[in-house]
């Protein structure tokens, strides 16, 4: 009797039909697709993209150059170099961040005590060259300038769970 | 000798022993900040609260005697709830900036509260504001993050002996200030910055430039004295940022000085670090092979009594050795380490060390100095004869211009007149005496005739026997007991320096080969030709006619004798800059080229071959008691008075000398010496 | 010379003409077939497809072709040149010159031969050449793999192909393409002979190599198949005589089991030109309907491994056939309803 149903099953051609079927019901699905340039899944507070270096409302730096984020950076990609600034404060002489490196896992966001070095919601920052990808301290911090809104509405988000 | 209890571990302790350092030998750490083993007691920042049985409070370790029967808990509910009390109180006005803090990462205060602390502040109101206070070019203050142990107070009284630093204020208005708001004073500042358990106290050149963690630690040894300071050298990349003291009971405790400590970035300045021949009068760059076979022309054909070889103060014994064999193959015998022209006698080992040790000097009694300033001379011996006088029973005189040993120091004479005399009343009656012949005696014309006087000095007064040998000579140079060990003099025949410049005056010497030697009057060289080969652009290489990068002592793997006799093990941190290379291998390339080829091809090789021909390089780290024989060459003494051979403490040598830091101090230190006029202040 | 051109010129004129009215739509729809693919691809699989260039992306296949014309012609080194670029030509001239026995409506057709279903069958047949020739000629080793297989492929379900098409002869008594779709006024071909109009199915999407059967390009194993060395428009030539054969193999299917342009019931609402255009909609959306299928399936199936290939063509198909082929027969003798016989 099983093997009459097998044979009956095949040949029916029931899996091929059902299959058929499947492919038939997806057809008039609602595609997924974004059309991206155009338009843009949306992003948790906490996406890990382009890193900035924050500024304090009045202009000043925030980085002190503690280099928490250089000590914890897994793929080493954060090279601080620091010396007393001529009002006596530490800040940084060099804050460069090879991106091509960077595995962006965010624990120099996490490190930071200042909330300096964060990981904006920018990820199109793609380059022709490699070299375009050494991002020094000037181009991190006019990244923050750039992205300073967004960055503080998403610290702001996400204060609440930290 | 008391018998304790700590935290149920049975502990015999030595007498007088505190209660925190039976804890230590019980094996059980007990937290604290203001308790330092060589310091005073001082018993104020309470970390060290333990619980003792039967007792109504909890007691502080750090001050407390240990007695028989005591039952210590260090881990007991009431001793934590102490400790995390007092972690919290301390932490009240400290201002958590450790992100900017250079203490971070090596930082007691972090430390401990991580592993003793509270995980939140409960406390809502302002904290305490403090101005920073201005201790002078060396030492940084950030007086908010100070929770007053008074380490630094203990340590400037106590161990530097100057007055400068004191606790103003009682409770929380307490800052440590110096008097007058002066800066400090002293050739031991820099370890202050160490005592330090927090951020209040870190090293100015050094701010901000490193973390901890970043550094490679290499354990070496200091040559900018004599002494031969045990240093960790902390070095990131191709740099050196800072010099830390190294413990070694016998040479330096944990202590160091300035000199040593801030002195680093003079290895920075002023380098050598490609070849230079002089063309037209200009010294021009040149690839190692055109300086070598220029130095292999210029020697072609030159009687060995016509070539000179001097090796200056910061030489290793490696590259003496190599320059020594390099000399007796070229035919030379016109060798001289004892660039200053001092007196020192090589053929007796007991004639030009500091026999006594500087351990030994916890034992003297009465100590003479003859010609010497030992707290500029050597700062780090000047500490240890102030502890054997904090001790008690030590007299201390002098011959020689008035001086500020941080001591009081019994005036003989200016001069040596009454020499024998004077010195023999004084050590009289001492069962351990001291002598100690300082290069300002040494470096006279009659220099022979004082060293001889102080052999018969201490003959006469019993300060040599068996176990005890009171005879010292205390040196300025690194490279100088080294040299001499090596037999780095004048050979049969050969000109000491004095020798070699008259000499190269009046055009019998044609060759000079400067090993670092910066020290000698350039102007004497003449016609000859001069090759130099050392670290920085100083003397030697401005008058040189070819110039050889050679590295520094955090550059190389060399040994050093420090005036002790003590050999010790320099260690290379970084790599020489540019095409500068190991003083050693640019004499053995040298050799080649000159068709002299020394028979040594690697350090290994050169080492086990000083070892064979000098055996006192055998045994690293080691003082053994050298044979008391006749030295010196008896005569009449000038009573002219002596001269200090250290004027500037800050200044002494070729990477002292390219330091800012150490010009910085000098000019401070020169600023604060002028006499103050009726408007000042 | 009047005369030489009413009796020549002018028929050859007509003729010039009705050619290229089917060649020209028909190179249009088959460009636009590329299109429908991938659209149908992404509609299964829940994307959008091409929908940059143009309104919905409507002129990407000409973006397509115009690109493909105006890259580099690559010719391989140790290829033989002559073989190399007959190849293409050929597969492209094969898919093309079928079209001639095609009937569109009762009389639009350009070569109303009475054996139109064997010419059918033989240039299909020849189809394989074009696929040997370019990998034999590429002298290189995927183009090869892909070339036996494509030719072991094609020949094994052509066999059965046959006994389906006879059986449908059987059913006619003609091999003429238009008397077959007047032979099926009464009912489809595809109700009575079903489990031959699926076997005819499936071995159509064989013959044109297409999926589940597209081991012959299997990009896993053999990149692109017979035509890896291929580029520009010679690889063009390959890409539209393809999907040409597969408009041919849906018109035949359309003429040998689903009525041709006749509309379902007989529905004939029109007559004269309109009755014409109404026939030919019929045969057009049949076409696109048996095409979609095919795009159907490549969106459903994976593709078939060469073993499990010719165990269906050999094992399974033919014997199905030559079965069904006997059993239609012995009815058809049976109940005496074979066509002449009465």
């Amino acid at each position: 009797m099983a093997t009459m149903d097998r044979n009956a099953y095949s040949l029916l051609l029931a899996e091929i039909t059902s299959g058929l079927w499947l492919t038939l019901k997806y057809m008039f699905k609602q595609p997924v697709t974004v059309n991206y340039p155009y338009e843009k899944g949306p992003l948790s507070p906490r996406f890990r993209g382009e890193h900035a270096l924050r500024r304090y409302a009045n202009g000043e730096e925030r980085c002190i150059a503690c280099k928490l984020c250089e000590a914890v950076c897994p793929a080493l990609a954060i090279t601080i170099e620091a010396e007393p600034r001529d009002d006596g404060s530490r800040r940084t002489t060099r804050y460069d961040i090879d991106m091509t490196k960077c595995i962006y896992c965010g624990f120099c966001q996490e490190a930071c005590p200042v909330d300096a070095i964060v990981e904006g919601p920018n990820f199109e920052f793609a380059a022709e060259t490699r070299e375009e990808l050494f991002y020094n301290k000037e181009k991190l911090l006019s990244n923050g300038d750039r992205w300073e809104a967004e960055i503080a509405n998403n610290i702001a988000l996400d204060a609440p769970y930290r | 000798m008391p018998k304790l209890t700590i935290n149920g571990i049975a502990v015999e302790v030595p007498n007088g022993a505190t209660v925190l350092q039976a804890c230590q030998l019980a094996g059980v750490e007990v937290p604290h900040f203001c308790f330092h083993e060589r310091l005073a007691i001082a018993g104020n920042c309470r970390m060290c609260l333990v619980e003792q049985e039967k007792a109504p409070k909890p007691i502080a370790a750090c001050a407390m005697p240990a007695a028989d029967n005591m039952v210590i808990l260090t881990e007991s509910e009431r001793a934590r709830k102490a400790r995390k009390g007092v972690m919290e109180f301390l932490l009240i006005n400290h201002p958590l900036d450790c992100p900017i803090c250079d203490q971070g990462g090596e930082c007691d205060l972090q430390d401990q509260a991580m592993a003793y602390g509270f995980d939140r502040g409960r406390y809502l109101e302002n904290k305490r504001a403090v101005k920073d206070k201005d201790f002078g070019p060396l030492v940084e203050t950030s007086m908010n993050r100070c929770i007053h142990c008074t380490r630094c107070v203990r340590f400037i009284g106590d161990v530097a002996g100057v007055a400068d630093l004191g606790g103003i204020g009682r409770g929380e208005n307490m800052e440590i200030d110096t008097f007058v708001g002066k800066a400090l004073e002293s050739e031991l500042s820099g370890n202050i910055i160490d005592l330090c358990p927090v951020g209040a106290l870190t090293s100015k050149p050094y701010a901000f430039a490193a973390r901890p963690w970043e550094l490679r630690k290499t354990e070496s040894v200091d040559v900018l004295d004599a002494v031969g300071s045990n240093i960790r050298i902390d070095s990131r990349g191709p740099a050196v940022l800072r010099i830390l003291p190294r413990l070694h009971e016998d040479v330096n405790e944990e202590w160091i000085s300035d000199k040593t400590r801030f002195a680093v970035d003079g290895l920075a300045k002023r380098r050598l670090d490609k070849p230079y021949l002089r063309r037209a009068g200009k010294l021009v760059e040149a690839s190692w092979q055109d300086a070598f076979n220029l130095i292999a022309t210029r020697l072609n054909g030159v009687a060995g009594s016509k070539i000179a070889a001097i090796a200056g103060d910061l030489a290793d014994a490696e590259a003496m050795m190599a320059l020594k064999d390099l000399m007796a193959a070229l035919g030379s015998s016109n060798i001289d380490c004892r660039q200053d022209g001092a007196a020192l006698d090589p053929s007796n080992r007991a004639g030009y060390l500091f026999n006594t040790t500087i351990a030994g000097i916890e034992q003297a009694d009465a100590c003479v100095l003859i010609g010497t300033n030992p707290r500029v001379e050597a700062a780090i011996m000047n500490a240890r004869l102030r502890k054997r006088w904090l001790q008690g029973g030590f007299r201390v005189a002098a011959f020689g211009p008035k001086l500020d040993l941080t001591f009081p120091v019994t005036s003989l004479g200016a001069g040596p007149e009454g020499f024998a005399d004077r010195a023999r009343e004084f050590l009289k009656d001492a069962k351990n005496p001291m002598i100690v012949v300082g290069q300002g005696a040494l470096r006279r014309k009659d220099g022979a005739a004082i060293l001889a006087a102080a052999r018969d000095l201490a003959d006469g007064v019993g300060a040599v026997r068996e176990g005890w040998n009171g005879f010292n000579v205390l040196h300025l140079a690194a490279a100088r007991v080294g040299g001499l060990d090596l037999g780095f003099v004048p050979g049969s025949g050969g000109r000491d320096v004095a020798g070699i410049l008259a000499g190269a005056e009046k055009g019998e010497i044609d060759f000079v080969y400067l090993l670092g030697a910066d020290e000698i009057d350039m102007n004497h060289l003449g016609r000859a030709f001069v090759v130099y080969q050392g670290s920085h652009g100083d003397a030697g290489a401005a008058r040189a006619d070819v110039v050889l990068p050679g590295a520094a002592y955090t550059e190389k793997d060399a040994t050093y004798v420090n005036t002790e006799g003590r050999v010790q093990l320099a260690r290379r941190a970084v790599f020489p800059p540019g095409e500068a290379r190991e003083d050693w291998s640019i004499l053995r390339a040298l050799s080649g080229v000159v068709g002299k080829i020394l028979p040594y091809d690697s350090l290994a090789a050169l080492r086990a071959q000083m070892a064979k021909t000098y055996p006192t390089f055998l045994g690293v780290d080691h003082v053994p008691q050298a044979a008391w024989g006749p030295f010196g060459k008896s005569g009449a003494l000038d009573p002219a008075p002596f001269v200090y051979p250290v004027a500037d403490f800050y200044r002494t040598d070729m990477i002292s000398r390219a330091s800012p830091t150490m010009a910085e101090c000098a000019a401070v230190k020169s600023a604060s010496s002028q006499p103050k006029t009726g408007t000042h202040g | 010379m009047a005369d030489f051109l009413r009796n020549f010129g002018l028929p050859t004129v007509i003729l010039v003409a009705e050619i290229l009215a089917i060649i020209v739509p028909l190179l249009l729809a088959v460009a636009y077939l590329t299109f429908a693919e991938r659209k149908v691809l992404a509609a299964a699989q829940l994307r959008k497809g091409p929908n940059v260039v143009g309104p919905f992306g409507l002129f990407q296949p000409l973006a397509d072709g115009l690109k493909l014309l105006m890259k580099e012609t690559v010719i391989p080194t140790g290829a033989n040149r002559g073989v190399f670029i007959a190849a293409p030509i050929l597969t492209f001239v094969l898919s093309l010159i079928a079209w001639a026995v095609i009937p569109f409506d009762d009389g639009m057709v350009i070569a109303n031969i009475n054996v139109g279903i064997l010419y059918l069958f033989a240039i299909s047949s020849l189809g394989v050449y074009g696929i040997i020739m370019a990998g034999w000629s590429s002298n290189s080793k995927y183009a090869f793999l892909g070339a036996l297989r494509a030719a072991a492929q094609m020949v094994s379900y052509e066999v059965s192909m046959g006994f389906v098409m006879v059986s449908v002869l059987l059913c006619v008594g003609s091999l003429n393409l238009s008397a077959i779709v007047e032979a099926q006024r009464t009912v489809w071909f595809a109700l009575p002979l079903l489990p031959m109009f699926i076997v005819f199915f499936i071995s159509t999407l064989a013959e044109t190599n297409r999926s589940p059967f597209d081991l012959v390009e299997g990009e896993s194993e053999l990149v692109a198949g017979f035509f890896v060395e291929y580029s520009s428009m010679t690889f063009a030539l390959f890409y539209l005589g393809e999907y040409a054969n597969m408009i041919l193999m849906s018109a035949m299917t359309t003429v040998l089991f689903l009525g041709g342009w006749l509309a379902p019931f007989g529905w004939m609402p029109f007559t004269g030109a309109l009755g014409h255009v109404w026939s030919m909609f019929w045969f057009f959306a049949k076409i696109a309907f048996v095409l979609f299928c095919f795009l159907w399936v490549r969106a459903t199936m994976p593709r078939f491994r060469y073993d499990q290939l010719m165990r269906l063509g050999w094992k399974v198909f033919l014997p199905l056939s030559l079965f069904w082929l006997v059993a239609t027969a012995g009815f058809l003798v049976t109940f005496g309803l074979l066509p002449g016989q009465g």
